[in-house]
């Protein structure tokens, strides 16, 4: 029989850490005296009005259907999640945000405690049912959400009383704490079900949460406006009056209002500016590597990379202090293998000295080339296009690289979308490309490189691959499946379907106005603790 | 002159009716199905199928064509797949209006620079002021909207301090606010023009100043002003109307970079958001009526001959 309170405890101390759960009983047992009391205390004076470019694409604020984290972004000052990603600058770890306490009562069954008094923007309750919406519109909802698969295990909702509900899955799943976030992992984001109902499709323009601010306004390729959440249930949160993103297409325009004073932020900022930013003193720089991959990718399916050992060639040709250097300006780190430095218990720190993985050995490369089927010189077709974070600049590096081991490069420019469907259709033989990663190994490895994975446009497969990444989808200990990821991420370097290039830093930029800001390695912009000097 | 004018609206139709045929081809020749172009890499049969079906692309082409035509006609452009508007509002009361004062600025500010420095330059056809006025022409019509855009931005609002840097604040609401947020983008826009508008003007003025009846009023000892600005001038409109007229595609085209660089919310930004965002809708309701647009705005300037030159009118 298994020990449940000792997979509990190496569970939640490898998500959690000491502390945290010392504050999640703590704040449970104030919830617990304090009943309904809770979110009256945390009420606060705002002041200020910040205003942000908002440089990214946003589809729609319902959480549980875009695809943009530009979105995800607003959506997390608007929604909570069930969890939150909170980062002390140099962990990341998985903490209770709507749920008081979070508690593993077996491996199959997570028991959930939320916060009392918790209401959302419409002044309708954050209660389990309301929980249970939110979930069942993830899973099974009509239109499909695109993050159900996030959910597919979970089998049943069981409602124990208005703050207490378990959810049983069908087997222990590792990836829950990420999915039930209400930042990256969208599928544990909660929106107001009467919202929901009253807006239908319109939704997406009228979200409900019961985040730190409220939704004002939305006016398209201008700007969307929040208010401050004043029953917000976080004591003292949030510190300001009003947010408003101000829809920018073009960086250097935002940087420019941003200098010129007439916004206080930027949400993103491409790289060639930053060193540029570095010097202003009146901006603040936040932000690093964050969960992310870049790569080179081949089509295993047919010739030439239908040959291991071919690809094997590329992935040791490459040389990466170019390619960090001037596809990245010196800013991004190199990538061994897909999982990146933010993961913490599953990025492997010796990686650089280890021999594990993909990086430059030119002698390497010509030995694996002279093994390749075709001796001959070969010509590949490198389809490009102006993805972030590197345009069209990896492939113009590489190109020449390849030439080195006999490999000439044709590179054929795409419009975006023509890429797209060319990488969809797997009309291609090389391309590079970028994966941002929802800090865990199995997002990150598994769809992208597991026989037909949704997202496994390489063509490639490997069975035993396919085992390990499935048996770490159902361990909990953080070190068992931290072996098991990296001997499939072993498995998959070694037969090469991609060249690992680099981890990418993202950046927010302030004014130095902007005090309390907390940098999260995950392309968050929360500004619940930011306030105006 | 009004069968002229019925054959010109006539023929403008015509024209129309092969613009919507083209706009509506060349999205369907287009690289990529739209349906899962929009949707992105993370989608399920179901939303493809449910989108396919709202889209109407389902049906046989000639239906989709004739059905999307009708809408187009009549207003009902449908809503857009990423944001649930309704698409005529969005285009025609949000979008157009930003984009129509952006270039009716332009043109103004255009005109106003451009037409008495290309009479200026005639008049002093082969000076120093004449060879000066044609390098700032050419200067002005080979830089880059976008890069002199940035330069001006990084000048006159975050040096100097004079004006913001992005955004529209309608005129109609606050005028002076109006008018300052559309000061740097609209001489971006109308730089271009300004050097186009110069050369026609000078071309077409050196050619009236030459004709006998100018040389006539000089000997008539009409004073030099009213040479220029009224027997001259009024001979210079019609190739000065033409080339406003067919610049309009220009213009337009002007400002979708113009809108990006100084983050207007108008046509031109929507159709780049359209394009990159892959609204399939949108992009089409976008192209259709900027070319219906234009080719109004042509078929407007070729009614406008017979006013301005009465000669026309017995024809």
């Amino acid at each position: 029989m298994q020990d449940h309170k000792d997979i509990l405890a190496r569970h939640v101390a490898a998500r959690l850490g000491r502390r945290t759960i010392l504050k999640g009983m703590g704040a449970g047992m104030i919830a617990a005296t304090t009943g309904g009391a809770f979110p009256a205390m945390a009420q606060a004076a705002q002041s200020g009005h910040i205003k942000i470019g908002e440089i990214k694409p946003i589809d729609t604020l319902d959480p549980h259907f875009t695809f943009r984290l530009g979105a995800v972004q607003i959506i997390s000052n608007i929604c909570n999640g069930l969890l939150k990603v909170v980062y002390d600058g140099t962990t990341v770890t998985f903490e209770p945000d709507l749920a008081a306490t979070w508690d593993l009562e077996d491996e199959k069954t997570h028991a959930f405690t939320l916060h009392p008094g918790v209401m959302f923007h419409d002044g309708t309750p954050c209660d389990a049912e309301a929980i249970k919406f939110n979930l069942m519109r993830v899973k099974s909802g009509t239109p499909a959400s695109p993050h159900a698969w996030k959910l597919e295990k979970l089998e049943e909702v069981e409602i124990i009383d208005p703050l207490t509900f378990k959810l049983h899955f069908s087997e222990p799943y590792a990836f829950l704490p990420v999915a039930l976030t209400g930042s990256i992992g969208r599928a544990g984001t909660i929106v107001s079900p009467a919202a929901v109902e009253k807006y239908g499709e319109d939704f997406g323009r009228n979200p409900v949460g019961t985040g730190p601010f409220k939704f004002v306004s939305w006016k398209e390729n201008d700007s969307i406006e929040l208010v401050a959440n004043t029953e917000y249930f976080e004591a003292g949160l949030p510190k300001l009056e009003k947010v408003s993103f101000m829809i920018i297409d073009e960086p250097s325009t935002a940087l420019a209002a941003l200098i010129s004073g007439q916004i206080d932020g930027m949400n993103d900022c491409p790289m060639q500016l930053i060193e540029q930013v570095k010097k202003m003193p009146n901006l603040n720089v936040y932000g690093g590597v964050e969960g992310n991959y870049t790569y080179v990718g081949m089509n295993t399916q047919k010739p030439p990379f239908d040959d291991v050992n071919l690809r094997r060639a590329v992935a040791f040709a490459i040389d990466r202090d170019a390619v960090l250097k001037q596809a990245y300006f010196g800013l991004a780190k190199q990538a061994y293998t897909p999982i990146s430095p933010p993961m913490s218990g599953f990025y492997d720190p010796d990686i650089a000295q280890s021999g594990r993985g993909q990086f430059y050995d030119l002698e390497k490369a010509k030995e694996f080339r002279a093994k390749a089927a075709n001796q001959d010189e070969i010509e590949v077709t490198y389809i490009m296009t102006e993805n972030p974070p590197a345009g069209t600049r990896v492939a113009q590096i590489v190109a020449p690289m390849l030439a080195e081991i006999g490999i000439k490069v044709k590179l054929e420019l795409l419009e975006n979308a023509a890429w797209t469907q060319r990488l969809q259709d797997r009309d291609f033989e090389m391309l590079d490309f970028f994966w941002t990663a929802d800090l865990d190994p199995d997002e990150t490895l598994y769809p992208e490189f597991k026989t037909d994975g949704s997202w496994n446009y390489w063509g490639w497969s490997n069975a035993d691959f396919d085992r390990l990444c499935a048996e770490a989808q159902v361990i909990l200990d953080v070190a068992a499946r931290s072996k098991l990821y990296n001997e499939a991420e072993d498995l998959m370097v070694d037969e090469a379907p991609v060249a690992m290039l680099a981890h990418f830093p993202l950046y927010k930029i302030f004014s130095n106005k902007v005090q309390g800001f907390n940098y999260v390695p995950c392309d968050l912009l929360n500004l619940n603790t930011v306030s105006l000097a | 002159m009004l069968a002229r004018a019925a054959g010109r609206i006539l023929q403008t139709l015509a024209v129309l009716l092969i613009v919507s045929i083209a706009s509506f081809s060349l999205l369907k020749l287009a690289p990529g199905d739209p349906v899962v172009l929009m949707l992105g890499t993370e989608f399920s049969q179901d939303s493809y199928d449910d989108l396919q079906a709202q889209l109407g692309l389902d049906q046989p082409v000639v239906i989709q064509y004739v059905r999307w035509l009708g809408d187009f006609a009549t207003g009902n452009w449908g809503n857009s797949y990423v944001a649930k508007t309704d698409i005529f509002d969005f285009v025609v009361k949000e979008a157009l209006p930003v984009t129509l004062t952006l270039t009716a600025c332009a043109i103004i500010l255009a005109i106003v620079i451009g037409v008495p420095l290309g009479v200026m330059s005639a008049v002093r056809k082969d000076t120093f002021w004449d060879a000066g006025i044609a390098a700032l022409a050419l200067t002005g019509t080979a830089f880059p909207s976008f890069f002199l855009g940035i330069v001006l931005i990084w000048f006159f609002a975050v040096k100097v301090g004079f004006f913001p840097v992005m955004g529209f604040v309608p005129p109609w609401e606050d005028f002076w606010q109006g008018m300052l947020h559309l000061v740097l983008p609209s001489f971006t826009l109308a730089t271009f023009f300004i050097g186009m508008i110069v050369r026609v003007t000078r071309a077409a003025m050196v050619e009236v100043l030459d004709q006998p009846y100018i040389t006539a009023a000089i000997a008539r000892g009409e004073p030099r002003r009213r040479v220029i600005w009224v027997h001259a001038f009024r001979n210079i409109l019609m190739p000065l109307v033409t080339v406003i007229g067919l610049q309009l595609g220009a213009i337009l085209q002007g400002a979708v970079l113009t809108e990006t660089v100084f983050s207007l919310p108008g046509l031109g930004q929507m159709l780049t958001g359209a394009v990159l965002g892959r609204e399939y809708v949108l992009v089409q309701a976008g192209v259709m009526l900027t070319a219906t647009l234009f080719i109004l705005v042509n078929l407007a300037v070729d009614l406008s001959y017979p006013f301005l030159d009465p000669r026309l009118r017995a024809r």
